[in-house]
């Protein structure tokens, strides 16, 4: 028989029996619109946190603060500005830039205040490097600061996200904050001039810019303060492949005294990557289970569609069919329902992702998280369900094998049948 | 040399746990164009021996020659292609039924590989002589008993068969359409000189055929030459 003759007669079969091989194929098309719906959300929602990390921080930076060791033991060891002389000595590292930060507060003209984080950087060196998000929307950011500039988070000059503005450029503005050592506590402060409102950035960031900090110029924050600690210095390197990362960590924490805890951006976002893989498939490992209970109700169709069809067997035998052929219609049969199932599964699971990322997503934002503190911000960009040829291909192909397995039993008796005795089957 | 012979042939059945002997030794021969019929009572082993003799069955013991060859040696695969060069007319027609008359005449000729155009024209030939050339997109639900056997007859006839083995042909149809396609049969025999073996219990239908062996209980026990 010709293949396009088996193919024919296989539909046949399947188009003589609507309601039972529709049920079956939706029984596949559950399957694998979960699989891909699940899939193409976690990858989606991986690539936006991957993209938001990436602007957050730089890849080709390190990280180094103070405190080693995992115990989270107090110790005295503080960082110094000029620390940062020791650590451009080692190899590697091409610029470093120190960071003093505290939780603040700023007051504008009307009297209101934010509670922000109070950043002292070196404007011309923090913008080489975070060049893509340490950027102004209104002003300029001044390469030889004044004392008294001061660079705004976007956040910061729109707290509401509704044009309602708290502070914007060539606004006087107080910066306070509460000097914990002094005793009585004492609030210090100072009337700065606001010359940049920052591009907003979202995403989260380590060290890099945030929407919701204040940046005044590394030597205001040293009087301001009374301080020649830093909190943080970060490092750029001169690549960000993973030995020089962690050779040149090692490096750091050498130089220290093993004092420092060097963080780098990139062991983060793999981190962060190999958490959501983890429970992408953990996910899809759940939704491969409902495929599985579409692969048997597949195995019942076709024993009941065998029993059905025994006399009919008989008569193609009887005709001179071959068993192999007989084999070939139903193995075609269970392909056909396969195909079918994991067509209408991926579209049915394609739009299931959209739909879920719309509802679960107001104005593309998932969760807008914010430790101050840290100087760490998590706001989750839209995302964008993925649907990578991995997927589509893999949803083929798992559709298909399920398929294909469980009908192969059944097949394979409808192939053995013996002429005379399906032909006597009533 | 004769197109079909058997040789002492026997077929045991289990029937549970006991042993039915339908066949108890049956030597035959046909010779090619001849119109044989075999008649007998039910259970006389009639149609165990046309099934042993289309390749569908295989027998306890003894051999089944076809145009020489013995059926024994054959696998599946060579039964299969077999079959294809045997017409077979069951009783109850055993047509698809989700398939026109014009398809089921099809069928065999795309299991045995031919291209659509080939098969359709032949099919059309074929639905001709078995007069049934306007009947060609009715569904078998939609045709008499009658033009059903008829279909199958000339899907009997798809392939070029070598000879027509016929299971009670006209069991299932009335006396008017019995009438028509004994016709169409001596019709075959005698123009086209197609070697037909026909079961019957209807000693009428049976004197039709130029010779007719009688069976009883798994042997045969007479012969007749209606027609030399």
């Amino acid at each position: 028989m010709k293949p396009k003759d088996v193919w024919m007669y296989a539909f046949s079969a399947i188009k003589l029996r609507k309601l039972r091989a529709g049920l079956t194929t939706l029984g596949v098309i559950i399957g694998i619109a979960a699989i891909v719906a699940l899939l193409s959300i976690t990858q989606g929602l991986q690539e936006a946190i991957a993209t938001q990390l990436q602007r957050g921080f730089a890849t080709d930076t390190l990280i180094i603060s103070a405190g080693g060791g995992m115990g989270g033991v107090e110790s005295s060891f503080t960082l110094l500005l000029n620390d940062t002389k020791t650590i451009e000595q080692i190899e590697n590292v091409t610029a470093t830039l120190a960071i003093i930060q505290r939780v603040g507060y700023i007051k504008n003209a009307d009297g209101k205040t934010l509670r922000v984080t109070i950043v002292g950087i070196n404007f011309d060196s923090y913008k080489s490097f975070y060049e893509s998000t340490f950027i102004a929307e209104h002003g300029e950011i001044p390469i030889n600061p004044g004392n008294i500039a001061v660079v705004v988070g976007k956040r910061v000059s729109d707290p509401w996200g509704n044009g309602t503005l708290f502070c914007t450029k060539d606004d006087d503005v107080e910066i306070i904050w509460t000097n914990t050592t002094s005793r009585p506590l004492r609030n210090e402060s100072y009337v700065g001039n606001v010359v940049a409102v920052l591009r907003e950035i979202g995403g989260f960031s380590i060290g890099g810019p945030s929407d919701v900090s204040v940046y005044i110029p590394i030597q205001q924050a040293q009087t301001f303060f009374g301080t020649d600690k830093c909190e943080m210095i970060i490092v750029r390197l001169k690549n960000d492949d993973r030995i020089t990362i962690e050779s040149t960590a090692k490096a750091i924490r050498d130089a220290f005294g093993g004092q420092v805890t060097v963080t780098s951006a990139t062991a983060v976002l793999n981190i962060i990557s190999s958490i959501f893989s983890t429970i992408g498939l953990f996910l899809t490992g759940i939704a491969a289970i409902s495929l599985l209970v579409a692969g048997i109700g597949i195995m019942n169709i076709m024993i009941v569609s065998l029993m059905e069809r025994t006399r009919e067997i008989g008569i193609l035998k009887a005709l001179g069919m071959k068993n192999r052929t007989v084999l070939l219609i139903f193995l075609t049969e269970a392909t056909i329902i396969g195909l079918m199932g994991a067509f209408m599964g991926i579209g049915v699971g394609w739009g299931l992702a959209e739909l879920v990322v719309r509802v679960f997503s107001t104005n593309g934002n998932l969760a807008g998280v914010s430790r101050q503190g840290q100087v760490a911000t998590i706001s989750m960009a839209k995302i964008n369900p993925v649907l990578t040829p991995t997927v589509l291909f893999g949803a083929l192909f798992f559709s298909l094998t399920v398929s294909l397995i469980f009908a192969v039993y059944p097949a394979w008796r409808a192939s053995k049948l013996k002429p005379v005795e399906a032909l006597r089957y009533e | 040399m004769a197109i079909v012979e058997t040789v002492n042939l026997k077929k045991v059945y289990l029937l549970g746990k006991v042993a039915i002997e339908a066949l108890k030794g049956v030597s035959l021969k046909v010779k090619e164009g001849e119109f044989l019929s075999i008649l007998g009572p039910s259970g006389s082993g009639k149609s165990t021996l046309l099934n042993l003799v289309g390749a569908l069955d295989k027998p306890t013991s003894g051999k089944v020659f076809i145009e020489g060859v013995d059926v024994s040696i054959l696998d599946d695969n060579g039964l299969a292609e077999l079959r294809r060069r045997i017409g077979f007319v069951f009783q109850f027609f055993n047509l698809i039924p989700r398939f026109t008359a014009l398809e089921n005449v099809e069928l065999p000729m795309a299991i045995a590989g031919l291209s659509k155009m080939e098969r359709r024209k032949r099919a059309i030939e074929l639905l001709e002589i078995v007069g049934l050339a306007d009947r060609a997109n009715h569904k078998p639900t939609e045709l008499s008993g009658g033009e059903q056997q008829r279909v199958a007859i000339a899907r009997a006839l798809a392939n070029n068969p070598r000879f027509l083995l016929m299971d009670e042909p006209t069991g299932n149809v009335d006396s008017k359409n019995a009438d028509e396609i004994m016709r169409l049969v001596r019709h075959l025999n005698e123009e086209k000189g197609v070697t037909i073996i026909m079961v019957t219990h209807d000693q009428r239908l049976a004197k039709e055929a130029n010779r007719t062996v009688y069976m009883l209980d798994g042997l045969i026990v007479d012969e007749v030459v209606n027609k030399p």
